[in-house]
């Protein structure tokens, strides 16, 4: 594909800035009058994360924490780690020297509230092999001018069980801000997502639920993938609800600007990007405002069109089961899909409705034809009941005979008139939710 | 009994008290006391062996005879090594295990099992002149890895400026170190000691705090002896305190990397499983990316051929595939071990400097992959 689009896009390089995408260095909170906590100060932090018994409180006051080591909570059962607020209690890593991530737990029913974490040249806060992790009310970002030093998650719970994100803000990561990986059972809710390469991201994670969240200025705005060759093969059935999901048209500036996606899948990401779904299985999207997002509202695609080796044990490439309704979408006018990324220009080139014309919903088209031959017969089940669909702009690809042999068709009928039935169930969540809440 | 959480809370209580009694004589600290904070040096009163870990001191322990620099063990300590050792900013170490009189290490399973009450002594040292490793030589810390009842616990000791003892510091810290290296080049290392709770960022098996050198594929092999050179795992069955070894060739062993007269395929795994494969392995912390690098992995996805990476962030650099085969300078792999970049460098731990001739080992084994 990349030959023939990259000459297409240089016939077309007069448009590259309008395809380029836009930069926010937004600041949530102003932290620069808060008091700097003592060295002392800082250990007693560090201290109080190694030596916590289980069932307590760590309570962090106000004030800006400089650390040159990681905060680790190990191994450690029912605890509670309190800020006096977003604003109020600033952990910043960027002195941090060594480490993956500025702050890493692991244990059961551990909760942490009220606090920012600053500028972890990893990642910003990491939970790892937890049964009940809630992260509340806490703002997770960098503060670097120049983005590209940015880390590369905000909020990062990886092979967790029972995962709660309410009112966190997480913003400016080189990757996803609420990144919830390999993990089962989980809810990301009332949140913040601005400024990242992707807002919010679901990896190979079964029974979530998305709602209530803003997802902006983001490059993506909510992704739900399943990558090959994890421990965690495969994810399925995530709903998400309630979100709005609005100019999600920042540069994607996980690779320098200028440079080719590398092997991180987010790196492919087209600015622009409402939703997006790969390789993803039982998928519900339904009571979202999807508004001015300038490449596509909904993007369902299979993991070939990445272009990687599309083969692993217990896991398949295609993205099966999805039921897409009941969206608000609205298309930004005056801006035509991005053109620095293959996917882009995909759609700025190749779309059904017309060159450079923004797209509602796109499909790839990619199926598994040892289903059924016939795309007729919706073999990947891909249901999609949008009031009004006649005035949405709906692109099925075809790119199964290579590059040079491109189509799209307007037919989304084909995937009309059908329903798919996505079953979650977050009731031990909303357990999680009142035991902490005491 | 107390237990030692307990001990332990009662020193940072005391640790703690002692600073703000500090503060209160002292409205500012002067320079020389906050560096000595910095290092964890602080003025201590003498402690007796109480038996209950972990001690402030390390001289406590009783570990060295004579001048406790020299790291000269006592009776009761064996030392150990490795046959391949972890790179860290080219610091040597020395390491002895303790193992209670009457106790024994069990074999089974390819794996041992230390008795409750064993320690692992594994110190860290910088010659001045890397040319003469036996000349002048500065401690900088000493990493004890004690088996309480509840499971192994990690201690990690800084030396002082004197090189007379060193005490605990359980939030780490950092230290300038200067050297020769080999080639006679004068380097300068800011050394990183380790906070107790980074230690099971390695020392971690399936979330369990564990040891990492002593595991029959490290230990079968010869080590030279005040006694002579001898397999370290007969040695330890002569001095009656393992049990289950049952001769060289009925358990695995990993190569030294170092051994130039090994195969390249080997000599790469090895320095692989020892300086990655405690996290990257289906027990370990970076089990999360399915990249797994222990000395017998086979399978080319789970070794990283062809492989895209997960979470790396910008640890990936401008490539696509961890292995690219052929390839050595655009694979992920050699990309992050060649980086010191925090969110970059691999290991995440333990290395500020590139280690050049591991960076090569591993270069000139994928450019001659297929």
């Amino acid at each position: 594909m990349r030959k023939h689009l990259a000459l297409i896009s240089l016939s077309l390089l007069l448009f590259a800035c309008y395809g380029c995408g836009t930069e926010s260095n937004e600041r949530t909170f102003d932290t620069s009058t808060l008091r700097k906590a003592s060295i002392d100060e800082v250990e007693q932090v560090v201290e109080a994360f190694i030596m916590a018994e289980d069932s307590s409180t760590i309570e962090i006051p106000s004030g800006f924490y400089e650390f040159n080591t990681q905060l680790i909570l190990d191994s450690k059962t029912a605890i509670r780690i309190k800020g006096a607020g977003m604003d109020q209690t600033v952990l910043s890593f960027r002195n941090l020297k060594s480490g993956g991530e500025g702050v890493k737990i692991v244990g059961n029913q551990i909760t942490i509230e009220d606090l920012s974490i600053e500028d972890a040249p990893g990642d910003g806060i990491k939970a790892q092999h937890t049964d009940g992790i809630t992260f509340r009310r806490i703002n997770v970002t960098w503060t670097n001018g120049n983005k590209s030093k940015n880390g590369t998650y905000a909020i990062y719970p990886v092979q967790c069980k029972n995962v709660l994100i309410d009112e966190c803000i997480a913003s400016h990561s080189k990757d996803a801000g609420i990144y919830v990986g390999q993990s089962e059972n989980i809810v990301v809710k009332n949140s913040l997502a601005f400024g990242n390469v992707a807002g919010i991201e679901i990896e190979n994670s079964d029974n979530a639920e998305v709602f209530g969240n803003t997802a902006r200025d983001n490059a993506g705005g909510i992704l739900v993938f399943n990558l090959p060759g994890l421990p965690k093969s495969d994810g399925k059935g995530t709903k998400i609800y309630d979100n709005d999901i609005i100019e999600n048209n920042h540069k994607n500036f996980a690779v320098p600007i200028g440079e080719d996606p590398n092997g991180n899948t987010v790196t492919m990401i087209p600015p622009g990007s409402g939703i997006v779904l790969l390789a993803a299985k039982e998928v519900e999207i339904y009571n979202n405002r999807i508004l001015r997002n300038k490449t596509y509202g909904v993007a369902i695609a299979s993991y070939q069109v990445t272009g990687f080796p599309a083969e692993a044990p217990n896991w398949s490439p295609y993205t099966t089961d999805v039921y897409v309704h009941d969206n608000q979408y609205e298309r930004k006018s005056f801006s035509i899909p991005d053109f620095t990324r293959e996917m882009g220009q995909l759609v700025a080139v190749h779309n059904a409705h017309g060159i450079l014309k923004t797209q509602d919903i796109i499909y790839d088209g990619i199926w598994d034809k040892s289903i059924n031959e016939k795309i007729e017969s919706n073999p990947m089940r891909i249901c999609i009941e949008e009031s009004g669909m006649e005035n949405l702009r709906f692109t099925r690809f075809y790119l199964m005979d290579g590059e040079e042999n491109i189509q799209s068709f307007k037919d989304h009928e084909l995937f009309q008139n059908c329903q798919v039935n996505v079953q979650t169930d977050i009731s031990g969540i909303a357990l999680l939710n009142s035991s902490v809440q005491k | 009994m107390k237990s030692p959480s307990l001990t332990l809370r009662n020193i940072l209580m005391a640790s703690l008290v002692s600073i703000s009694i500090l503060g209160a004589c002292q409205s500012e600290k002067t320079e020389e006391q906050t560096n000595q904070s910095k290092t964890g040096q602080r003025a201590l009163a003498p402690e007796e062996a109480t038996g209950q870990y972990p001690y402030r001191r390390l001289s406590t322990y009783g570990f060295f005879e004579g001048e406790m620099a020299m790291l000269t063990p006592s009776e009761k300590l064996i030392p150990y090594q490795p046959a391949s050792s972890l790179f860290t900013d080219y610091a040597l170490k020395s390491r002895f295990v303790m193992i209670p009189d009457g106790a024994k290490a069990q074999l089974v399973d390819n794996d041992i099992s230390l008795p409750v009450g064993s320690i692992l002594v594994k110190n860290f040292y910088y010659p001045e002149d890397f040319k003469k490793p036996e000349g002048k030589r500065r401690v900088i810390e000493t990493r004890l890895m004690i088996h309480e009842e509840k499971g192994w616990q990690s201690y990690p000791y800084i030396w002082n400026e004197e090189q007379t003892d060193a005490v605990l510091k359980i939030v780490g810290g950092e230290t300038e170190v200067r050297f020769i290296d080999k080639n006679g080049k004068d380097q300068v290392i800011n050394y990183l000691v380790p906070n107790k709770n980074q230690c099971k960022s390695c020392h971690n098996k399936n979330e369990v705090m564990a040891p990492i050198g002593i595991q029959p594929k490290h230990l079968n092999n010869d080590l030279n002896y005040n006694s002579g050179k001898e397999n370290q795992l007969a040695h330890w069955t002569s001095l009656g305190k393992l049990e289950g070894f049952s001769g060289k060739d009925n358990h695995p062993s990993v190569i030294n990397y170092e051994d130039q007269t090994q195969a390249l395929d080997d000599r790469a795994m090895a320095y692989l499983d020892i300086n990655c494969s405690h996290c990257h392995r289906a027990e370990g912390p970076a089990s999360t990316s399915g990249l797994f690098l222990t000395f017998d992995q086979k399978d080319p996805m789970k070794l990283g051929i062809n492989k895209t990476p997960v979470a790396a962030g910008k640890g990936s650099g401008k490539f696509k595939f961890d292995i690219v085969p052929g390839h050595g300078d655009q694979s992920i792999l050699t990309y992050r071990m060649n980086s010191t970049e925090v969110g970059v460098a691999m290991p995440e731990i333990g290395r500020t400097t590139v280690h050049t001739e591991g960076v090569e080992l591993i270069k000139e084994w994928i450019n001659q992959m297929k």
